[in-house]
């Protein structure tokens, strides 16, 4: 293999800001083959950029916006990106990926990923024209709101730019900031930190380079069948109903964390489910860019606020039940504000329950901050989002307050790595829980789809045997593949054989004679790229855990739902042994 | 011999209904019953004694159940959900 395959450009474009210029680096057609794009790529970047090695928030650091082979192809779902970095969170491989025309323009400035050292001299935009690169002051964009700040942008430069902002919270360096876009965000692990601290308060491209296709014919039928394919049932929940969709099963079945999961149970859930609140205000149904599946449930707020705000199950678990808030304008307002500062719901949400029950514990004097207040979240929100009172210290996220607060406080900070849990109980949902344990991003739903295993009956999921192992090795290399491809998750019950079919789409993009065995090999070597990335930036074993809340204390509500230490180290060694690393997790090379 | 069957996401949307009590001693006579008391249900989520693919059947809150002839006692609760269960 020598040129560049279709479906790439063949080189990522690196820009220091520090120095104020930018170069193309080739990628080539060996590289792009092994690491197909978004996160695999991204990971190979940054490995190649030395990033495990920085400070996150240094002008070491490297920050990628990574494309993939399928943007800009008909195939639904694939206007996709991944914002690749050392997360300031958890100081390991961060992969967030993000869905709009960002992606679309990004790979038409002609190439493969944009990539960021150094640091700006002052807060700028940095717009990417063509291939054409320029650093201009970000004047009054400086302190902005999401919204406001495209806004802003788009009046700027007009038409045929799409744009990648922070909002106040990636300017403060908030560990848990997010990189936004057209409503949706890079939302997990603070890229959006790691953009405030180079002092890029946004990214604008526009460009016309577009890449060929092997076979366009084979290509725009493929694209009809999977278009076809993705309105049937597979996709029915999340078209229909959302990802909100699952507070109430979840809920029923004891797996919804609840008050810094001391419960897997919200009494109150029916009245911040979105059943009910779609009987009780407007809503209104959207898509990302290119997608045919529309999984995006907007719900007008009815309060102070304004407009209408896009609410996921894991915006809805951690703002509301996580804190105990069952009032469903309060959870609507905090998932609105989280947006506008440019927050990680998920992190949020956690950081503020951890701080909730520190409160109660005596950990820390705040009285208003107590469960079930959804005025102190949003006010908590704010002043995290603004740098006020305890905002400064919640900003650090759970890890680095429990660290500042001592005691048993780390006991029951809701984190893996660093990265607050999402809102799944681990100790009723176990494969689930060696996913999260293991996971290179730290407690992570997206990298590790392993709940798939405990929602059948493959697995007792409040008592899983070692085979929980092989099933959760299975479920994270399929995430790998998806998010290398990339395509949406959400379109992953449409394929009988997700690594055949995907190859079958990407033979038709890129000309390889690429199969479904050589996919399954090349998702389990992304995730072992990972875990190198991780090594190389001081990863120990001792960090693929859960919290000792989950390992001491079986589940109030489900007393049947416990998951002792000894056998979560039983299941890490087994899924360890699977992946072919030692034991212990290290790679044998 | 009844059952209490909850429904969760798109099973209660073809419903209609969160829960019902439904005659049947295996989870195949129970789907049965169901798909002729909802036929929007039916239409979407039950092929004969079984849930399509992508929907999951759950006994008592506890081990998720797929052969139509898993036995039902008195009284359990039986919970439809779609499969998928991300987010």
């Amino acid at each position: 293999m020598s040129s560049t395959p279709p479906g790439y450009h063949g080189a990522y474009l690196r820009i220091d800001l520090s120095e104020g210029v930018a170069e193309p680096v080739p990628l080539s057609a060996e590289t792009l083959r092994r690491r197909l794009g978004g996160s695999g790529l991204g990971t190979e970047i940054l490995l190649r950029e030395e990033a495990a090695e920085a400070d996150p928030l240094s002008a070491d650091a490297a920050l990628a916006f990574v494309f993939s082979p399928l943007v800009g192809s008909p195939l639904t779902t694939s206007a996709k990106f991944a914002v690749v970095s050392k997360s300031p969170l958890t100081e390991r491989i961060n992969d967030s990926l993000a869905s709009s025309g960002f992606a679309l323009a990004g790979k038409k400035t002609g190439y493969d990923a944009l990539v960021l050292t150094g640091t700006a001299a002052a807060s700028s935009v940095v717009v990417i024209d063509d291939g054409q690169v320029r650093i201009e002051p970000a004047g009054e964009l400086t302190g902005a709101a999401v919204g406001a700040a495209e806004g802003l942008l788009a009046d700027r430069y007009g038409p045929g730019f799409q744009f990648a902002v922070i909002g106040p919270a990636g300017e403060r360096q908030v560990r848990y900031a997010t990189i936004s876009h057209d409503g949706r965000h890079a939302g997990r692990g603070g890229s959006g930190a790691v953009l405030g601290a180079k002092r890029v308060k946004a990214i604008a491209v526009r460009g016309t380079q577009r890449c060929c296709w092997a076979d366009p014919t084979g290509l725009v039928a493929a694209a009809r069948q999977l278009s076809d394919k993705s309105f049937g049932p597979a996709t029915a929940k999340y078209r229909e109903l959302g990802t909100a969709a699952n507070l109430l099963a979840f809920n029923r079945l004891n797996v919804l964390p609840t008050r810094n999961f001391q419960l897997g149970s919200f009494a109150e859930a029916e009245s911040i489910a979105p059943e009910q609140l779609r009987a009780a205000r407007e809503s209104a149904r959207a898509s990302c860019a290119a997608c045919t599946i529309g999984c995006e449930h907007l719900y007008a707020l009815q309060g102070k606020s304004q407009g209408k705000v896009r609410l996921e199950y894991e915006s809805l678990f951690a703002l509301g039940s996580l804190c105990g808030v069952s009032d469903s304008e309060a959870v609507l307002a905090c998932v609105e504000r989280c947006d506008q500062l440019g927050l990680d719901t998920i992190s949020a949400g956690g950081t503020i329950a951890f701080a909730m029950e520190c409160v109660e514990r005596g950990y820390l004097a705040a009285p208003e901050l107590r469960f079930g207040n959804g005025d102190a979240v949003l006010a908590m929100l704010e002043a995290i989002g603004s740098g006020t009172g305890l905002g400064p210290r919640l900003a650090l996220g759970s890890r680095a307050l429990a660290a500042q607060l001592g005691g048993d406080s780390l006991d029951f900070a809701p984190q893996v790595k660093g990265l607050e849990m999402p809102g799944y109980d681990p100790r009723g949902l176990q494969t689930m829980g060696l996913g999260l344990a293991v996971a290179t991003r730290g407690a992570d739903h997206n990298r590790s789809g392993a709940y798939e295993a405990d929602f059948s009956n493959q697995v007792d999921r409040r008592n899983v045997g070692l085979d929980a192992a092989r099933l959760a090795v299975a479920a994270e290399d399929r995430a790998a593949l998806m998010d290398s491809l990339i395509l949406c998750k959400f379109l992953r019950g449409v394929f009988d054989d997700l690594y055949a079919e995907s190859a079958a789409m990407l033979r038709l993009v890129t000309g390889w004679d690429v199969d479904g065995d050589e996919l399954r090999e090349t998702a389990r070597q992304i995730v072992d790229l990972k875990k190198r990335f991780n090594i190389r930036a001081g990863w120990t074993p001792a960090e693929d855990t859960l919290p000792p809340r989950m390992l001491n204390e079986a589940l109030p509500d489900d007393p049947q739902a416990a998951l002792s230490a000894e056998k979560l180290q039983q299941l890490i060694g087994a899924y360890n042994l699977e992946r072919g690393w030692t034991r212990d997790g290290w790679l044998k090379d | 011999m009844a059952v209490v069957v909850e429904l969760f996401g798109i099973c209660r949307e073809r419903a209609g209904v969160a829960s019902a009590d439904v005659p049947g001693a295996c989870l195949g006579d129970v789907l049965e019953v169901l798909a002729t008391r909802f036929p929007r249900l039916a239409d979407d989520c039950i092929d004969r004694r079984r849930l399509r693919a992508g929907y999951i059947a759950n006994l008592r809150g506890e081990a998720f159940v797929s052969d139509p002839d898993t036995p039902l006692g008195d009284g359990d609760s039986l919970l439809l959900m779609s499969l998928d269960a991300g987010g």
